[in-house]
């Protein structure tokens, strides 16, 4: 559990270096940057000097790392006196609530679709279910998200449209599911996988030989021993749920993470870009290294030595 | 001699792309220009002269998106075919390696592959004025090495054991003649794969790049379409549905593509 830590802080550390040096070393004035072209001498020499930008980049460095041990990373240039972490903290709960809705809904859709295909009901057209996923998981969010927001919210008006203030729980839930999907046909496929492993594994039959349900045999006995492909996979679909977020806030103009982010992109707002990237970035390693602590924990099979 | 049927599924998996490709290469060798205003056409619906309508501005969308494939389909199989390159012998040089070093490669590999790649190109992009497509290009090369660098070492852990290798390594032979001259022959076509559904990726992020406002500069890109069209859902929907067609065509067709260098179809094709 330390080895987790470790390695997660450390991967953190090294995502908030490259982010440092990214907006420094690279070619192109910062100060520059943010203030554009037709900003006087004098201007761009106090904004060096409020950015700590004028010291050597030794001292700028150690300057950076001590603000991340504090969580102190400058205050926002374009809000004069709010700290930056306070902003990215301030938009990381509509973002959290979006992953953390569509994580539940796509876990939940993608095991019923996975042991829907791996179970006795469907007979000979069990191998749907793997095509649709398959179909889905090829589809594109950036296709289908605004063709379903134009189908189901502007023509049909059956969910509300989740930017709308007044959309309440069924907007969250009609973006989450959106962002669910490919996340569902991803986990469907996998558990689908892993539970046709598992086959006729003993225990299962003599589950069965006790009596008990096609539907107890397979929730209760098979996919407990299948839980940690799912759950790996649900850990590296994460990064692709964030990237799905932000592509779904821009969609639905809802308040976010990722709306945080591309404003502070468009208005050069430095401080609040680097807490934003190096806060979502810990989030993320967090989520993923508590999935592969989750994995070793419930499998005993895995751990130690795993390659 | 093959039969045309016993072919047909290797040309029926390049032919989505091939189709694509050469569509839009003709209309982009033609004389429509994706950037070319009439504002008297705006929201245009599709015509005979517009054969896809037209967007903001009275943009003719069949050049804009004949312009946008052709760049984003060529970036993006650039980028996996570079990171194709240094992927593959980055994996049998880890697993090779084994104990340590291989595990670390892994690690990487899974971090690599599973962070959100949003955020990486985010930080490379906010530090550039004017993205161009070779800083894009860029930003998806620091991520689309690693599929190729874990299904390499994943192959190389079968065949480092083999007899072959083993072979070698008592004839004398170091570590780089084991990975160039035994080991990536090997597994070059099993990582082939990958090609594919990296390119693919590669051709969506762009899109969701631009689609979110960090797109190049000249506004070339499905995701620009794609932009233009949930502006504009209600009173041209078509622009819409131009766009995300478009987007689910690229991914589709580098998809099948890279289909084709499946291993089942390999052998089917030593059979013969």
């Amino acid at each position: 559990m330390v080895g987790f830590a470790v390695e997660g802080a450390l991967v953190v550390f090294l995502l908030a270096t490259l982010v440092f040096f990214a907006l420094r070393v690279l070619p192109g004035d910062p100060a520059a940057l943010v203030l554009g072209d037709q900003a006087s001498e004098a201007e761009r020499a106090a904004l060096n000097a409020k950015l700590h930008l004028n010291e050597p980049m030794g001292m700028q460095y150690a300057r950076f790392v001590g603000g991340l041990l504090t969580l102190d990373l400058g205050d926002s240039i374009r809000r004069p006196g709010v700290p930056a972490v306070a902003r990215v903290f301030g938009a990381l709960g509509p973002t959290a609530a979006l992953a953390a809705v569509a994580v539940v809904i796509g876990a939940g859709l993608g095991v019923s679709a996975g042991v829907l295909g791996a179970g006795p009901w469907l007979g000979s057209r069990r191998s749907w279910v793997d095509r649709f996923a398959t179909a889905i998981a090829a589809t594109p969010l950036l296709a289908f998200g605004p063709v379903a927001t134009y189908g189901l919210a502007a023509r049909i008006r059956v969910v509300p449209l989740p930017g709308d203030p007044d959309a309440g729980a069924m907007g969250l839930i009609f973006a989450s599911s959106l962002l669910a999907l490919p996340l569902a046909a991803h986990i469907a496929r996998v558990s689908r996988a892993a539970l046709d492993d598992l086959g006729r594994a003993q225990f299962l039959i003599v589950a069965r030989a006790k009596g008990a349900s096609h539907a107890r045999v397979w929730w209760l006995h098979a996919v407990p021993a299948a839980i940690g492909p799912i759950v790996t996979v649900l850990g590296t679909q994460l990064g692709a749920l964030l990237g799905g977020a932000v592509v779904l806030e821009r969609l639905f103009e809802r308040r976010g993470l990722g709306t945080l982010i591309l404003e502070a992109y468009i208005s050069r707002d430095l401080p609040v870009l680097e807490a934003a990237v190096v806060v979502s970035g810990a989030l993320f390693i967090f989520a993923q290294q508590t999935a592969s602590a989750l994995h070793a924990a419930l499998d005993p099979r895995v751990g130690g030595e795993g390659t | 001699m093959r039969t045309l049927a016993e072919r047909l599924p290797l040309v029926a998996r390049v032919a989505p792309l091939a189709v694509l490709l050469v569509g839009s290469a003709a209309v982009v060798v033609g004389e429509r220009s994706p950037t070319h205003l009439a504002p008297e056409l705006s929201w245009a619906p599709p015509s005979t002269p517009w054969p896809l309508g037209c967007g903001e501005a009275g943009v003719d969308l069949l050049a804009l998106v004949a312009h946008a494939t052709q760049r984003g389909v060529v970036m993006a199989a650039a980028v996996s075919l570079v990171g194709f390159a240094v992927g593959c012998p980055f994996g049998a040089f880890a697993g090779l390696a084994r104990g340590r070093v291989e595990r670390a490669a892994s690690r990487a590999c899974d971090l690599v592959q599973a962070f959100p790649s949003f955020l990486l190109a985010l930080v490379v992009l906010s530090a550039v004025a004017r993205p161009t497509r070779t800083h894009l290009a860029a930003v998806f090369l620091l991520t689309a090495w690693a599929p190729f660098a874990r299904l390499s070492l994943a192959q190389t852990r079968v065949l480092r054991d083999a007899a072959f290798v083993e072979a070698v390594r008592a004839l004398g032979g170091g570590r780089a003649r084991i990975v160039a001259r035994h080991l990536l022959p090997n597994l070059l076509g099993v990582v082939a794969v990958q090609l594919g559904s990296t390119a693919a990726a590669i051709v969506v992020s762009e899109a969701a790049l631009a689609f979110v406002g960090f797109g190049t500069r000249d506004g070339v890109s499905l995701g620009a379409v794609m932009d233009q069209g949930v502006s504009s859902m209600l009173r041209a929907p078509h622009v819409l549905f131009v766009g995300a067609a478009s987007v689910a065509a690229a991914s589709f067709s580098l998809m099948t593509a890279g289909r084709a260098f499946d291993p089942s179809f390999a052998r089917q094709r030593l059979r013969h």
